[in-house]
């Protein structure tokens, strides 16, 4: 048997389409851009929209592109941080130390929110027989993503110490993955009580987007340190101090900055430390999410 | 009764049954099934409240570009995961077939490698490449390239099998090489099975890329997870109708290249028609089209960066965790992985076989169809509304999805039963329930219970991850621990996994044999 000749032309074309195809992708070039990423500890466009105004400011002062790319995972920021996919990324303090230990401890944290020194998170519920933590036994109960410090770790570690084990304790543990997809499930009643980050919480409630008299507070978390800005450890010094005065130059009087930090939900920037940070280290090995 | 009246086999059904059923209750108070929670007057608010703000769909500027995009990535996703799997699939399936080799030397190496291929299910597999190539679609194009590339090869290799051998003997005792002795011998028998074959799997690919979005792969899915996430419905319901239009669209096209692949060439003027030649310019335009969109560049796939991370990912899960007190806690997230493929199968046999009944097809076909497209990750975070978070949600989610598949396929086999025993009984006055009953049902039974069986095998694999959208077995362990980077525990959940589904699909071997 023979193949015809237009056949096996054609055939011979198609390779050549195939290996052309495989080979004519080159790889992204390295452009002077400035790589930015968030924890999704809220939806994808909502931090979009959060981040438009600061990423232009951040812009203008570096005189660096700045390209915002939105994750629907926190694990992935972290590895995109230690793969050095992207430079610049607002990370939870629990995400902080995982990227600290995932790149040998040379992540460099460089701000925090004033905020941040003293966050806190809250359990809601819109359940009229829940009035304490000691309550949720036998109940659904909703965290955010299980990496999230405001909504997972630190309530976990405090529910640790009032005597509640939440695998053992609760009927059923969710993960809804963020602080708002968290109100959702409890304003509708697919889990009994949740817990999430104080500043979202003001946020929605400020908003509307909650409605106080349905879902209410029931506790709130002593405080401890949360979110910073981190960079990559090998990024140029010059530019890390560049993107350090930045943050630390937004002044609320200046209207322009004003809008920023509202957005950021911030007083204002404070410089920070891997050392204010060791704190949440302990508690992650206590609630056994480190090992 | 009198002893020849008696049914000589109720002896053996009786303990079939009892057998069964002990079997069974442990399972079906493992998945927690209550089915009063469906109406429980709570729950019912909730799944109302969720449904109601449905209408109307979301159709925002705003959204709507969003919602395009996505679709035109989940396409892309889905055609360039084949490109790929093709191009592994073709020489692994050379390897491992026995077609045109002396001896039937099966490769051992290969065969276990496609095991383990298509073992992990394709969500596990993107879980994992989002870590490694962090954010966006690489990880999905990925993930798809190399479950597909398993499945098309272990099914390439058996169709080469398959085919009438003498042929490439022939040109072989004359001293053709292998290679030559399959492409002339063997590749014109079966070459039409083999592009129907591939055709269909496209079609599965685009409903799989939709699914792996959870995990954040990109597309539609991701748009899906969000919606469902914050209880959006109308952008909920935008997103499952565009779905259902592309899944209803891809399925008229690939039953549209089938046909057109049964027409005999004789028939045709020239053998190499317009449509051949269409789809020769169209397939690399396609393919090269979506990695273009997708922006994904081969070079960075294969980069040392890359292979450097895999590598260090891979050797993270070199040592899982075998202490007794994980082991436990994975055993009893298997068990309850087991029961939720067990009952949600089961559910779907008997509601499958119902819809398959009634003698006028179309608004049945219509609802069989509508549930199949709807994946049972979606499925699942409707049910967890529905009845709670829980296995009972996963084994519904199942349901549903696989009643839609069972019923087209249960409807079809039915139709396809001599109709002579059942009309001889009917003739003889017998009613038509029992007419069915011992004239048609016992003829198509075998085909049913084999299909059943198929549809647990690949149940098997969707239970284990429908735990990403808390429905509890092992998907809720193996997404918690990954969060966490615990790879070790990671490890021995993905080891579960594996050996759960080679034992479901050994078991459901066993069945099929002795069912025969």
């Amino acid at each position: 048997m023979s193949i015809s000749t237009p056949r096996r032309l054609a055939l011979k074309g198609a390779l050549a389409c195939a290996l052309a195809s495989a080979v004519s992708f080159p790889a992204f070039a390295e452009d002077a851009v400035l790589r930015v990423s968030a924890i999704p500890d809220e939806a994808p466009t909502e931090l979009q929209r959060k981040f438009a105004p600061l990423g232009k400011y951040l812009e203008a002062q570096t005189g660096i592109k700045v390209v915002f790319t939105p994750v629907s995972d926190y694990a992935a920021v972290v590895e995109s941080l230690a793969s050095k996919k992207i430079d610049l990324a607002w990370l939870g303090g629990f995400t902080f130390i995982q990227a600290k230990i995932r790149t040998n401890g040379t992540a460099i944290p460089i701000v925090q929110r004033e905020e941040d020194a003293r966050f806190t998170s809250r359990f809601i519920t819109a359940d009229a027989s829940i009035k304490a933590l000691s309550d949720l036994k036998g109940k659904t109960f909703a965290f955010g993503a299980p990496s999230s410090t405001s909504g997972s770790l630190m309530p976990r570690f405090f529910l640790l110490q009032a005597g509640l084990n939440p695998e053992k304790d609760f009927k059923n543990v969710a993960f809804s993955g963020a602080h708002d997809a968290t109100v959702a499930f409890v304003a509708a009643g697919k889990a009994d009580a949740g817990v999430l980050n104080a500043s979202v919480w003001d946020k929605l409630v400020e908003q509307k987007k909650v409605d106080p008299d349905k879902v209410r507070v029931f506790a709130t978390t002593p405080p401890y340190f949360d979110y910073n800005w981190t960079v990559r450890g090998d990024l140029d010094p010059v530019l890390i101090r560049k993107l350090t005065d930045a943050f630390l130059k937004l002044d609320p009087a200046n209207p322009e900055h004003k809008e920023i930090l509202a957005l950021q939900r911030a007083a204002k920037f404070i410089p920070t430390k891997k050392e204010n940070y060791d704190g949440i280290e302990k508690a992650a090995h206590a609630a056994g999410l480190l090992k | 009764m009198n002893p020849a009246d008696r049914d000589p086999a109720a002896r053996r059904r009786l303990f079939g049954f009892l057998a069964a059923l002990a079997i069974l209750w442990p399972l079906f108070r493992m998945a927690e099934v209550k089915p009063g929670a469906l109406f429980d007057a709570a729950n019912l608010k909730v799944i109302g409240h969720f449904l109601g703000a449905f209408l109307p769909p979301e159709t925002g500027a705003e959204f709507l570009a969003y919602l395009a995009r996505a679709t035109l990535e989940t396409l892309a996703i889905a055609s360039a995961g084949m490109a790929l799997a093709g191009l592994l699939a073709v020489p692994l399936a050379y390897l491992a077939s026995a077609a045109g080799r002396e001896k039937p030397a099966l490769n051992p190496l290969t065969r276990s490698l496609l095991t383990v291929l298509r073992g992990i299910p394709e969500l596990v597999w993107a879980l994992l490449f989002v870590r490694v190539f962090g954010l966006g679609p690489a990880a999905g194009v990925l993930a798809l390239g190399l479950t597909y590339g398993g499945m098309l090869a272990k099914v390439y290799a058996e169709i080469l099998e398959s085919a009438d051998a003498a042929p490439a003997r022939a040109l072989r005792l004359n001293g053709a090489s292998r290679p030559l002795a399959i492409l002339y011998g063997l590749l014109p028998q079966v070459a039409k099975e083999l592009v129907s074959y591939t055709v269909y799997r496209w079609e599965c690919a685009i409903r799989a890329s939709v699914v792996m979005g959870f995990v954040g792969a990109g597309g539609l899915g991701q748009l899906m997870d969000q919606a469902m996430k914050m209880l959006n419905g109308g952008e909920a319901a935008s997103i499952l109708l565009t779905f259902m239009l592309l899944v209803f669209a891809a399925d008229g096209l690939s039953g549209w290249l089938r046909r057109a692949l049964d027409r005999p060439p004789a028939k045709r003027a020239s053998p190499f028609g317009w449509r051949s030649l269409g789809l020769l310019v169209a397939l690399p335009g396609v393919v090269l089209a979506s990695f273009y969109f997708l922006g994904i560049g081969f070079g960075e796939l294969f980069s040392l960066e890359a292979a450097r991370s895999i590598g260090e990912f891979v050797a993270g899960f070199l040592s899982p965790d075998l202490s007794a007190e994980w082991l436990g806690k994975v055993a009893k997230g298997s068990l309850e992985t087991l029961a939720i493929s067990l009952v949600g199968t089961l559910f779907a046999a008997i509601g499958g076989l119902l819809l398959a009944l009634p003698p006028w097809r179309a608004p049945f076909s219509f609802l069989l169809n509508s549930l199949r497209s709807v994946p049972e990750l979606v499925w699942a975070t409707i049910t967890a509304l529905a009845v709670g978070l829980g296995p009972f949600a996963g084994a519904l989610a199942l349901a549903l999805h696989t009643t839609g598949v069972l019923g087209r396929l249960y409807a079809e086999a039915l139709a396809n039963v001599p109709a002579a025993p059942g009309r001889a009984l009917r003739l003889c006055g017998v009613p038509g329930s029992l007419a069915f009953l011992y004239g048609t049902l016992p003829g198509a039974a075998p085909q049913l219970i084999a299909y059943t069986l198929y549809r647990w095998e690949m149940n098997i694999r969707m239970a284990a991850i429908l735990g990403f959208v808390g429905a509890g077995g092992l998907g809720q362990l193996l997404y918690f621990e990954l969060s966490l980077f615990h790879h070790a525990q990671a490890s021995t959940v993905i080891v579960a996994m594996l050996l759960l589904s080679i034992a479901v699909d050994q078991a459901s071997a066993w069945l099929r044999q002795r069912m025969r």
